[in-house]
């Protein structure tokens, strides 16, 4: 039971750091990320792509930030000239084009078939050991990240990033370029997506293109909106819930032991359904919000 | 007969209320103007009796009707035509059609070929879309559309914005024969002077409220009003 | 590449592109009078497609019947879906609808799921034999589905610029408030222009389902380039949609035999974003109306 409770918590973990990059992208600069789940996957393949090739772990979690942060560049150049609805469509489209990529290139990622035998950290710590040291580095990295964006929003470049979101004009004519700070914002929530990602590659340690598919985008918009957009405090939370949710539904399987695993992924691709149209219809600001859109 | 009658109208978007606390009145066949300066809330005021703001509370009848009572798309039933200031025409629509397209019209063939002979303009391109026309064009494609219904009273939001002088006194022209055809009007119009020669009655707007009222020579001859609202001599 | 396979990878794509034109349609369709894009066009599709199984699986095997089924089982979704979530979200932000979509297209292809199973099913088409027009394999059942989607397109405009209805669908594309105080009626506007949709959505999904086979992921797949066609085309013109749907179709196909079946997906979606990255506002512009 303890370790179920670990492994949850760990899981838990790497959506709240997908959160936290989420919400650094719409809830500071308003930018609509449809596509988030792609840096995720860049970053869980780079890193287990290089640490199976025998580079060590910091290496892994290092590239798996950069390439991230770097694809996101290119992106967010594009994505800062289009409207809302173009941007939604064009994010979307650019982590499905990552996901056929790793499906098509099986050379490199395995294919469909998958890359197995992603080496975990820790291995020297026994089982029980290795899975809290593992919790350990995602709280400890959790906790830098949390540090990470605090120290932004309080910088004066975290000012700027607010003042972009609420009077990109104004700033324009002070002479500030809102467009080189929404881009940097851009890439820093990437890169968290990436260390998720790595996260993530390295605690499964197994990796298909199932587990990058668009749902989980969508995973980590209703978790910040559970929270709030724009609240720090409100992305644990959200992700907590969010991890409930997913595994709470492995609950039920245990009540109604008849239900198959592609039922069992319907039921909780219902849910996550449901809760984004509640949410949105009556608690657009999450659940300690008050109901009222900003 | 009173058509419109607004008793301490207070309307406003989110939290902020822009009118505050407006009474008016406008009578069968009656030109009425309402004056004021940039901001003043005369375009609030007119989305507000059209039930286009999102809060507006206090007296608003026509004909004697509870308007607050009504979505939008009744008000028109019950006698009043609404000329917006900007976008008044459906751009992608033919001039036609935006005639067609108005409801609550009882025989639409015979009412379009009215409004054709009313803006001659307008005949000769009614296959043309609205976007393609030029300013004085729309401004009288605006006012066919509102007349379609037969209506009571025009509301008028700054008719005369954006117009060439010359065009400036069509529309006034226009305005002024309203009457005549048993059709009463309530022009809000930043250009008072003029807009009053040709009214009844007016009433000047600043900040939400009413600051002056009174039959439009009285105001015309008002120093303080000259001074304040009507641009000197 | 020789000039059979060519033609029958053009006519391939053609039927392809037909099928991301009406996808396309029936997205601009809502964009251009509710102003949303809304993510679940493709599983309304694939909803379509089942019911259209489903009255196959009674015995009645007319196409006619099963794509009666399933325009009516469209149109009646999209009507419950505007009136439970759609209506209730007027006035507020592209992003609040655009995420309450993603909601609906989960629950939607979740129930397919459930109550369809996951297995691939098939329209028992009664087999007829291919025209053969110079190496060209020409299937009649083809032509078929690409006499249905023009009829479909065909009605669709005959609707938004023949009949009152449309006119004032086109009105409310145009200036929602003006149209109010023109005395129309949003509301039952919004009523027929979802019937309006539904309709498309069942015929595109019939369609799909007939030309490959019926998956609950079908409509998702779809969905992308759907997307890409609407934005190329111009985002609420129902022509664009089409002439883009058809491009992209057919350049889809013709570039299988380079770039392999996965990539060809792919390919729309590349096309997009360099248009885009040129073109910040579509190909012909942000014509947030219909036209
Ligand atoms: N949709 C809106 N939401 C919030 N505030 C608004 C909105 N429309 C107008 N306002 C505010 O209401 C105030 C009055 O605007 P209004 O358009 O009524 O003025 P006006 O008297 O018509 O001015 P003008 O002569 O420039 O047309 C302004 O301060 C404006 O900023
Ligand atoms: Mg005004």
């Amino acid at each position: 039971m303890l370790s179920y409770l670990v492994a949850i918590a760990i899981i838990g973990g790497i959506y709240s750091l997908l959160t936290l990059g989420l919400n650094l992208h719409y809830g500071f600069t308003g930018l609509i990320n449809f596509g988030h789940v792609g840096f995720f996957a860049l970053g869980a393949y780079a890193s287990a792509l290089l640490t199976l090739a025998g580079l060590p772990f910091a290496a892994g979690f290092a590239a798996a930030m950069l390439i991230a942060a770097l694809v996101a560049l290119p992106l967010g150049l594009l994505a800062i000239r289009l409207r809302d609805d173009y941007l939604a469509i064009v994010t979307l489209g650019f982590s499905e084009i990552i996901r056929i990529v790793i499906t098509s290139e099986e050379w490199l990622t395995g294919g469909v078939q998958g890359l197995p035998g992603i080496p975990r950290p820790f291995g020297g710590l026994g089982v029980g050991g290795a899975e809290y040291a593992y919790l350990g580095l995602v709280v400890a990295l959790n906790g830098l990240a949390f540090l990470l964006v605090h120290r932004l929003a309080a910088s004066p470049f975290g000012r700027l990033i607010k003042a972009v979101r609420d009077n990109e004009v104004a700033l324009v004519s002070l002479g500030k370029d809102p467009v080189g700070v929404k881009i940097r914002v851009f890439m820093i929530g990437a890169g968290l997506a990436g260390l998720a990602g790595a996260l993530y590659a390295h605690y499964i340690t197994y990796l298909s293109p199932e587990q990058v598919i668009p749902l989980v985008t969508f995973y980590v918009w209703m978790a910040m909106i559970i929270g709030g957009t724009g609240r720090n405090a409100g992305v644990v939370l959200g992700a907590g819930i969010l991890v409930l949710i997913l595994e709470g539904s492995r609950f039920v399987r245990d009540l109604f032991p008849g239900v198959l695993d592609t039922e069992m992924a319907s039921i909780r691709l219902a849910i996550i359904g449901l809760c984004l149209v509640l949410f949105v219809l009556f608690r657009p600001r999450g659940l300690i919000g008050d109901g009222v859109e900003r | 007969m009173t058509l419109l009658a607004i008793e301490q109208m207070v309307a406003g978007y989110g939290e902020i209320d822009i009118v505050t606390g407006i009474d008016i009145a406008v009578h069968e066949k009656e030109i009425v103007t309402v004056a004021g300066t940039n901001g003043a809330g005369k375009s609030t005021l007119a989305k507000a009796i059209m039930g286009l703001v999102p809060r507006c509370r206090g007296v608003l009848r026509f004909c004697g009707e509870d308007l607050l009572a009504m979505r939008p798309e009744d008000r028109i039933k019950v006698g009043v035509a609404y000329v917006p200031q900007v976008e008044n025409v459906f751009p992608s629509l033919t001039i036609v059609e935006n005639l067609q397209v108005v409801v609550g019209v009882q025989n639409h063939a015979a009412r379009i070929a009215e409004m054709l002979d009313l803006f001659p303009a307008l005949a000769a391109r009614r296959r043309v879309r609205a976007e393609a026309l030029s300013g004085g064009e729309r401004q009288q494609l605006a006012f066919a559309r509102a007349l379609m219904t037969q209506p009571k009273m025009m509301l008028l939001d700054e008719p005369t914005a954006a117009l060439s002088p010359n065009l400036v006194a069509q529309v006034f022209d226009t305005i002024r024969k309203l009457p005549a055809i048993g059709v009463a009007a309530l022009v809000i119009e930043q250009r008072a002077r003029q807009s009053l020669e040709i009214s009844d009655r007016g009433y000047v707007l600043d900040s939400g409220k009413a600051v002056m009222s009174g039959a439009a020579r009285d105001l015309l001859a008002d120093a303080r009003m000259a001074d304040l609202y009507l641009g000197g001599a | 590449m020789n000039a059979a396979l060519f033609f029958n990878l053009l006519l391939n794509g053609v039927i392809e592109g037909l099928i991301i034109g009406l996808a396309a349609l029936a997205l601009n369709l809502v964009f251009a009078v509710a102003r949303f894009p809304n993510t679940a066009t493709g599983d309304i599709m694939t909803v379509g497609a089942y019911a259209g199984i489903a009255v196959q699986g009674l015995g009645i095997s007319s196409t006619v019947l099963q794509m009666l089924a399933a325009v009516v089982v469209c149109m009646a979704l999209c009507v419950v879906l505007y009136r439970l979530v759609f209506r209730r979200l007027q006035g507020r932000s592209m992003l609040a609808v655009l995420l309450a979509s993603i909601g609906l297209a989960f629950i939607i292809r979740a129930a397919v799921f459930l109550i369809a199973g996951p297995e691939q099913r098939v329209f028992q088409i009664p087999l007829q034999r291919a025209i053969d027009i110079g190496g060209v394999a020409l299937q009649p059942s083809m032509l078929w589905l690409a006499v249905t989607a023009f009829g479909c397109m065909a009605v669709v405009f005959a609707v938004l610029f023949l009949t009152p209805i449309g006119r004032r669908m086109r009105a409310v594309a145009d200036n929602r408030a003006l149209a109010r105080t023109s005395g129309i009626d949003v509301d039952r506007v919004m009523v027929a222009l979802w019937l309006l949709t539904g309709a498309v959505c069942g015929v595109a999904g019939m369609v799909l389902g007939i030309n490959t086979v019926v998956m609950p992921e079908n409509g998702w797949n779809i969905l992308l380039p759907a997307f890409a066609a609407a934005v190329l085309g111009g985002v609420g013109s129902p022509v664009g949609a089409i002439v883009a749907g058809l491009a992209l179709g057919i350049v889809q196909e013709l570039s299988t035999p380079f770039v392999g079946f996965t990539y060809k997906i792919a390919l729309s979606f590349v096309a997009l974003i360099v248009i885009l990255a040129i073109r910040p506002r579509g190909l012909f512009g942000a014509a947030v109306k219909v036209r």
